[in-house]
Formats: structure tokens, sequence, C-alpha cells
């Protein structure tokens, strides 16, 4: 049957689309925009913004919360939220610390095991949310304050203090400092390694969204889980597994705070994970799921780590940063539901 | 590709030889492709679905028709895999199964498109057609979708069911209604389906889409699939239906074939009272 | 119903009465009743403390502080509580919460137990005003630490044990004029808290003490996330950096004032820096030099004095501080003081 056909009796035909439409429904289009405009706007405004020093601080601050911002997306586009991510980045770094200051081991060993550690609380996330259907906003909101609780009494219980240090005198720091936390000279900046984790993490992100399986059913779980289910998505297997792949973030993002600060304190992270829901929302995530990209997450970053470095460049007062967070989130919220409109809604009947 | 799914060569084999024959060898020539025998499912103290007996057989549109209640949509999820049963039997090609999941049933060919979940509408067209079933190259960590592949794919099934489509990006959520339907057969057919559960797929649509849809019922049943159509419309069901369905709270009250009954049987039956049980008596004397 | 300064003799005159009453061997309960009652003036408050029977009972004193869970200053002041506990056979209840609101409604529950004292921090004063209030009206000691000294008497409380914040950063900003420094960044972790404003601008008093600068022109406030200490570290350098002139810092906790000297070292500023709070890191910073000098506020003391003095007045009547608040501090801590510093009781 052809299409001549099949249009002399009424069926419509699809219609080929534009690149530039095309361009236009990516979820990632507000951010790149906006990032453009605040690059620009802060060379113009401050000498240093655009020197290699102030990159390399704009990019110091955007990796760490990049890595989480793209794994909280992925997340997002599966549908759920991690609010016990922020305080996860902590809880690995303090498995590590108390681990090498209490017990002597290696630091391998106990960057290990609280990798180990990580996948747990990420697995423990996942099952609940996925067996007992409760939202995943309130489940981890009580890992949350679980890990909360367990960082200050764990911490208390064994070193009496609630800061945990010495991880530099451990076996095996030097290696580790090179892989975590080094830094490379440019001109005047002093880059760190994990701007490269960022990127590292951003790009496999993005392959696995877009060019796996598991990508595929990451959007099919968060758009229309029913749907994705009924045609044989494992639809709980992928969010136990989105679960325990930020929960991993964390872990990558606090090895690389307590290999650089070589010491942890029991009550950081906290109020993090909402930087990373922002980052992702800015980067084109819709908070219903089902929407969203890595590279918009990591654009998302980049807003964040531009705006609150530049603000401190501007030598503007920057207790107003978090207006320009709140003002620049709504904005993404509008666009991204515009775009989204634009992508599915105007369907011809 | 899963290695229980058919390619496209499969398909076309198989609709040589359609007929008779049924791809797994140990069946036998008239084995039905899908047959229940007494199933019930109980939720609680309460009966949902009892003694309900049909087949289905190759090339053949089997309608279940009855009002909302009347136990069609707990039919399809035992059918389908999404809710076991707890009374009866229920065979596929020949051989008793108990699934505790649509994968499983999938995986037997039996294939069900739920209405209104039939797609994801964020994602697009060649996305949507994949899913669950992803084509992919390479070998781990390197495997990745058959991007290309699946393209064509989609686009060439799409168009024997009579669908154009130019650009298989697009996402699903710009399709009309009908045409979201199309996908979702053209999908269950290339992978195998040997039974196609369609749950109410006209219920939401004008009279163009719904003639579309039923378009694209004919052409799965051409091209020798099993057929249930669940439908509270007999006008949508008469002029497709080789074998109609009747429930009632829970309990099958018909089991007739095309050449027992006429559309205006048919829509009396479905609209109840009085006639009900008259029509029930004389249905009885032909054993289906 | 606040009970003002001047309400208090006659407090200390009834508590004093009653004590006597009990050391005499008279039937003690009988005898708080009948003393309450024709005293009306007194609100009835403090009578459940200062008029005990047995002064071998086991007291039960609650702490609520703003302090969030986990920080590390918070828990030095809980060890000096527990600790003076354990000496004066009082039962230590400690709960914390840095909002405001819930921190008023700890205080609340608190006072709904009957406890033989309530210790306070103050960071909102405003906002624990008449949770205060109602625990004085029911008879419960209160005590403010740490936070709120202005306050402290208009709401009824026996004393305040604290460091004023203004003078400490007078202090701390007299020390760095007298070190060379001309423009000072001050560093504040906390959004809103009005005591590390108090010390940013007391540190700007005390640079500019002749009086010929303008306080913008000494001194830069910058607002960092101090539960992001890596991010805090970068944010402080890109200050350093966008502002050459800075040849200062100062922090007003001890893991900023350690990301401080990382990032004075990344922006190759050279300036000088010293801290408010001690912890071991900001020794061992001192010790190699980073760090100037540490103000102290010896918050273990806000821990155990209001114990101390609770139970005192519990039991003897006694009340410290003369209406006048008890400092802590300040006390700086440099190189040539750094032995007599023993952390876990900082």
């Amino acid at each position: 049957m052809t299409a001549a056909t099949m249009s002399a009796r009424g069926t419509p035909v699809t219609p080929g689309r534009s690149p530039l439409l095309r361009a236009l429904a990516r979820p990632e289009l507000g951010s790149v925009i906006g990032a453009i405009a605040i690059a620009a706007f802060f060379t113009t405004q401050t000498d240093q913004f655009a020197t290699w020093a102030g990159v390399a601080n704009v990019l110091d601050v955007t990796a760490a919360l990049g890595i989480m911002a793209v794994a909280v997306a992925l997340l997002m586009i599966g549908g759920e939220f991690d609010l016990s991510a922020g305080v996860l980045t902590a809880s690995t770094g303090l498995v590590t610390a108390l681990l090498v200051d209490r017990l002597g081991v290696n630091i391998w060993e106990g960057i290990a095991w609280s990798l180990l550690f990580a996948l747990a609380v990420g697995f423990l996330n996942g099952i609940l949310v996925t067996r007992t259907r409760v939202p995943s906003f309130i489940v981890t909101l009580g890992t949350f304050f679980a890990l909360q609780g367990l960082n200050v009494g764990v911490t208390k219980q064994l070193t009496e203090t609630v800061q945990v240090g010495g991880v530099d005198e451990a076996q095996g720091y030097g290696v580790a400092q090179a892989v975590f936390a080094s830094t490379w000279t440019v001109g005047e900046g002093e880059f760190r390694v994990a701007i490269l984790w960022w990127i590292v993490v951003a790009v496999v992100a993005t392959l696995l969204l877009v060019r796996t399986k598991f990508g595929n059913w990451i959007f099919a779980s968060g758009g229309a889980p029913v749907s994705a289910r009924s045609v044989g998505v494992p639809v709980g297997r992928t969010k136990i597994l989105l679960f325990m792949a930020t929960a991993a973030a964390a872990w990558l993002v606090g090895t690389i705070s307590v290999v650089r600060l070589t010491s942890v304190q029991a009550n950081v992270g906290l109020g993090e994970e909402f930087n990373y829901i922002i980052a992702a929302v800015i980067g084109g995530c819709l908070l219903t799921g089902g929407v969203g990209s890595a590279i918009g997450a990591s654009i998302g970053a980049l807003i964040y780590g531009m705006t609150q470095q530049g603000i401190v460049f501007a030598q503007w007062d920057n207790d107003w940063f978090p207006l320009f967070l709140g003002g620049m989130l709504l904005a993404a919220v509008l666009i991204n539901t515009v775009v989204v409109r634009r992508r599915a809604e105007d369907s011809p009947g | 590709m899963r290695p229980d799914l058919h390619p496209m060569d499969d398909i076309h084999a198989a609709l040589d030889d359609a007929g008779d024959q049924l791809p797994e060898s140990d069946v036998a020539p008239h084995t039905p492709l899908l047959e229940v025998r007494g199933l019930g499912k109980r939720y609680g103290g309460v009966v949902a679905l009892q003694g309900i007996s049909a087949t289905v057989n190759s090339g053949e549109v089997t309608c279940v028709l009855g009002d909302n209640g009347a136990g069609k949509s707990t039919l399809i999820k035992i059918l389908s895999g999404v809710v076991s049963y707890d009374q009866g039997q229920y065979f596929v090609a020949g051989k008793r199964v108990k699934f505790s999941s649509p994968r499983q049933a999938l995986d037997r060919g039996i294939a069900t498109v739920f209405q209104d979940l039939a797609v994801v509408p964020l994602m697009s067209i060649w996305r949507n057609f994949f899913l669950g079933s992803e084509p992919t190259r390479g070998v781990w960590p390197f495997r990745r979708l058959d991007i290309e592949h699946a393209q064509d794919v989609t686009v060439a099934e799409l168009a024997r069911f009579g669908l154009d489509v130019q650009d298989p990006h697009q996402p699903v959520g710009t399709l009309s209604g009908g045409e979201r339907q199309c996908v979702a057969i053209a999908r269950a057919v290339y992978f195998g389906a040997r039974v196609l559960i369609l749950d109410e797929p006209t219920a939401s649509l004008g009279v163009k889409q719904a003639g579309m849809v039923i378009r694209h019922v004919v052409q799965a049943r051409e091209r020798g699939l099993g057929v249930i159509f669940i439908t509270h419309n007999p006008r949508h069901a008469y002029p497709v239906g080789d074998r109609f369905i009747m429930l009632n709270h829970g309990a099958m009250v018909a089991n007739v074939t095309r050449e027992d009954i006429d559309l205006n049987d048919l829509t009396q039956l479905m609209s109840g009272g009085a006639d009900l049980d008259e029509l029930a008596h004389e249905v009885q004397d032909h054993p289906g | 119903m606040a009970m003002t300064r001047r309400g208090w003799p006659a407090v200390v005159a009834v508590a004093t009465l009653l004590v006597t009453g009990c050391t005499a061997g008279s039937r003690p309960a009988t005898n708080d009743d009948a003393v309450l009652e024709t005293l009306s003036v007194t609100e009835s408050a403090s009578a459940t403390g200062s008029g005990d029977a047995d002064p071998d009972r086991r007291l039960r004193f609650a702490i609520v502080t703003h302090g969030s869970t986990g920080d590390p200053f918070w828990d030095v002041v809980k060890t000096g509580a527990e600790d003076a506990g354990q000496a004066n056979n009082a039962e230590i209840d400690y709960q914390s919460d840095p909002e405001p609101g819930s921190q008023a409604q700890l205080i609340a529950s608190v006072t709904s137990r009957q406890v033989d004292g309530l210790i306070v921090s103050m960071a909102d004063p405003d906002a624990l005003r008449e949770t205060i209030a109602a625990a004085v009206a029911a008879g419960i000691p209160v005590i403010t630490i740490n936070a709120g000294e202005d306050r402290s008497a208009e709401f009824g409380a026996l004393t305040h044990i604290g460091q004023s914040e203004a003078s400490a950063g007078e202090g701390a900003g007299d020390r760095l004029r007298d070190a060379g420094v001309t423009k000072l960044l001050c560093v504040i972790h906390e959004a809103g808290n009005v005591g590390q404003e108090q010390r940013c601008q007391g540190a700007a008093r005390g640079l500019g003490v002749d009086g010929s600068a303008e306080p913008g022109d000494i001194m830069r406030t910058l607002r960092v996330n101090g539960s992001n200490l890596a991010e805090t570290e970068t944010t402080i350098a890109t200050e350093l950096q966008a502002d050459p002139q800075i040849d200062g810092v100062l922090t007003l906790n001890a893991a900023v004032a350690v990301t401080a000297a990382t990032a004075i070292g990344t922006s190759g500023s050279g300036a000088a820096l010293a801290t408010f709070e001690l912890s071991d890191d900001v020794v061992q910073d001192i010790g190699e030099g980073d760090i100037l000098f540490a103000v102290d506020q010896q918050q273990y003391l806000q821990g155990y004095l209001p114990v101390v003095f609770l139970a005192l007045f519990a039991r003897s009547g006694n009340v410290v501080g003369g209406g006048e608040g008890v400092p802590t501090g300040p006390r700086y801590i440099t190189q040539e003081n750094l032995d007599s510093v023993h952390i876990g009781t900082r």
C-alpha cells in the first residue's frame, strides 16, 4: 500500500521536519542560549572572568556539580528524584576517611568500600521506590535524614568529634591525589582533574542515553512507565540502576572532595541536592520525567558555576546569587514547558 | 536482536506458509494459538472473572464484548501476563502457561496493545517501535543501538500498515490516536506476535480514526495472527469479528461465531436487559 | 510577660528564703506552695528549681541551640554541658535546630516537660521570644548562651554566657591591622546569621580604628556555602583574584579557615589569614604559620558553665553574673600560646 493511496483515503501523512524545527525542540536549547548569554555578560563586565584563572575557577565549581547534575538528570529522565544525593557525598567521604583514619587501611581500599556503601544506598533507594511505590521524593527524604544522622552519629562514636582528617597520611594517597585531586596549569589557571571526570561522566551518560538500549529504557521508564512495562521494559530494574548510578556519582564527588580537602566534616553536603536538581532542570529536564539530556545538565551546572563565580569576579554582593539561581530555575521551567509542548502536544488530532 | 524475536524475514516466511502450520513444530496442526478453560480470578473475596472458556485461532479475530466492569480488563490482564489467574487453565499453542510478567507473555508471542498506553508520547517513533526489544550491534561495553537499522525497519513496517512516516525522529505524541495504535500494532506484528490483544483500540477515536484501526486489525488477521479485539462497541466488532465473546459481571454469557449472529442481535445482546437471558439460552444451543 | 532585670532581686530573695526553709527541715512542699501563693509578683518564676527539697536529686536541664546537626562547634558545647552534667548530678537533654521556628518548637516541648533549667542559644531572638517567655512563666530558669546577649535580660534569662561577637570581631580587626592588613575579606558562611554579621562589622571597626576610612574601602564581605567546602575554597580564591588589594582574610569557622588557607595559596594572594574557632587543622595551620591567629570563644564553657550555674541556682539559689553577661572569650590563639590548647574542649 503506497502513501498516495493512503492519502487518497484521508490518512494523515506525517510531514518531514526541518533541521531548524528539530533543533528548537532539543531539551537543552534554552540552557545553551542562557550559558552563552551569561558567559558574554561576565566577559564584558569583568576583567578576570575570561582569563585562564577565571575559567579554571568556574570549571572547578562546575565539575563537582556537573558530575552530580548529569547523574541526577538521568534519574529525573527516568521519572525519579534523589534528595539523599547531597548528603551521600559527605557519607562516602566519611566512609573513606574513617576507614583510613581509624583502621589505617590503604586509601584505595577505603575508596572501594565507600563505593560499595554508595551502591548499597542507591540500591536501597531504588528498591524502596519501586517496591513500595511511595514517591521517591518521600523515600529519599527519609534516606537523606537517615544518612545525615548516620554521618554525625557514627563519626562521633568513632572519633568523638564530627570531623575526620588524616586522609593525606594514608597509604596510596599520592596516587589517589593524582587521580582525584591533581591540577594542571594552563596560563595562569590551575585546572582540576575533576573537570576531566565531569567530561567523562557527561560523555558516557550521553552515549548511554541516546545510543543504548538502557538509555531507551530510561526515557520510557520516566515518560510512560505503564506503557514501557507493557512492552517488556524492566522499569523497576531501570530505576534501581539509576538510583545506583546517582549514588555512584555521589561517591565520585565525595571521593574527589575527601582526597582534595584531606578531611571531611560530618555535616557537609546538606542542601546540595537542590543544586543538582536545579542544574538538571536548567539543562532541560522535566520534573515529570521522560525529557532531558546529560549535555543539558552539564550546561546547567556550567551556568551555575559561571554565575556563582562571575558575581564574585564582578565584585557584586554575592548575597544575591540565590536570587539569580531561583530566577534562572523559573525561566528554565517555563522554557522547558514550552519546548515540550511544541514537541509533543501540537499533534494533528 | 533478541534470539526469541523474529526478524522481518521470518515473518515473511511465516506468512508464506500461513494457514494450518504453526511455527512450533511440536504443535498439532489444529491446536488453537491460545485457549482458556474455566479461567477465573478473585481479588480478595471479590470474583472478578469466572468460568471463561474460549479459543483463538490463527487468522481469526475474536471480539470480547461487554460493558464497563464486565471483566474485560481482568481477562486481558490475565492473557497478557499482567496478573495471574487462580482458576482454570490457560494454554498457548497447546502448552499450559501461567505468566508472571508481560515479558513472559511477549516471549510466547502474545502482544498486548493497551488503550492509551500503547506508546511513550515524548519518545520518537522509531524508539517507540523498538522499545523493550532494541536492536544492538557491537560487543559490550561498546554495544550500542543500531539506530539506522531501527529507523529503516520502522519506516518500512509502518508503510506496510499504510502509515507513511518521513521522519522517524518525530515524537509519537505528534501522531493521531489511530496512528499511535498503528505504531503499536505494527510493532507487535514485527516482533513475531502470534496473538495480538487490542484493548479498546477504538474507544477514544472518531469515526475516521476508528475505521483506520479496524483496517489494521484486518491487516493483522490477513497476516495470520490471532487477534483478540476488546471493545464495547458492536459496530466496531461486527465487521471484523469471526467469533464474539460476551462478558457480564465477570462471567461469559455468550460465545458465538459470526455465522450464528447478525449485527442487530449482537447490539441487542450488548444492550442487555430482558433479552439477555433469552438470547443466552438461545445461543447455548450452538456449541462454540 | 517577660521578666525585667529589676525583677530578679525579688526572685533571688524568694529563692533564698525557700532554700533556707528547706535546710531548716520544715515541710518543703507546703512551704513552696505557701510562699508562691503570696509572691504572685514573681510570677512563680524559677521556684521549681530553687525550692528543691533534696540536694541529691538528679536535675534535668535542657539545651536547645541553633546549631545544625554535626556542626563541630556545637558538638564541643554539647560535650561541655555533658561534662558539667556529670560533675553536678544533672541529666542533659541536648537538642538543636538551625531553623528558628523549629528551635522555638523544641523549646516549647522542653517547657512542657517541666525541666529544671533551660539553656538556649538565640541566633534569632525575636523568633524565640514567646516560647522563652512561656518557659520563664512556667517557672523554668533560663540561661542564654552564645548568641542573643543584648536581648537575654529582656527575655527574663538569669544571665547570658558567651562572647560578644562585635567586640571579638573588633579585637580581631585590631590585631589584623597591627599585622599590616589594610583591606580585609570577611567570609560569611551562614546567610542571615546576625552573629556573623556582627563579627565582620566589628572587624571593620577594629581595622579602621582611626575612622579615616570608609568601611567599604577597608573590608569586603563574601558569602559562601558552608556545606560545600570545595566550592567555598574556589569562591574565596576567585574573590582574591578579583580584588588583588585584599591583604587579609577573616573566616568565621574552622572548616572555612582551612579552605581559605588553601585558596590563599592557589590564588597566589599572600593575604594574612585569621579565623574564629579552632580545630585540629586550624591549630596545625597556626603552628605552620598559615593562620595568624584564631579567635577562640571557648564554647566548651558555653556548655559547661550554664549547667553549673543552673545547678547552683537549683540547689542553692545563687545567680552568677550580677545581671551582666559572662564572657567566655575572646581568647586569641597564636603560635605563642598554642600549647595551652586542648582540642576536644574546643
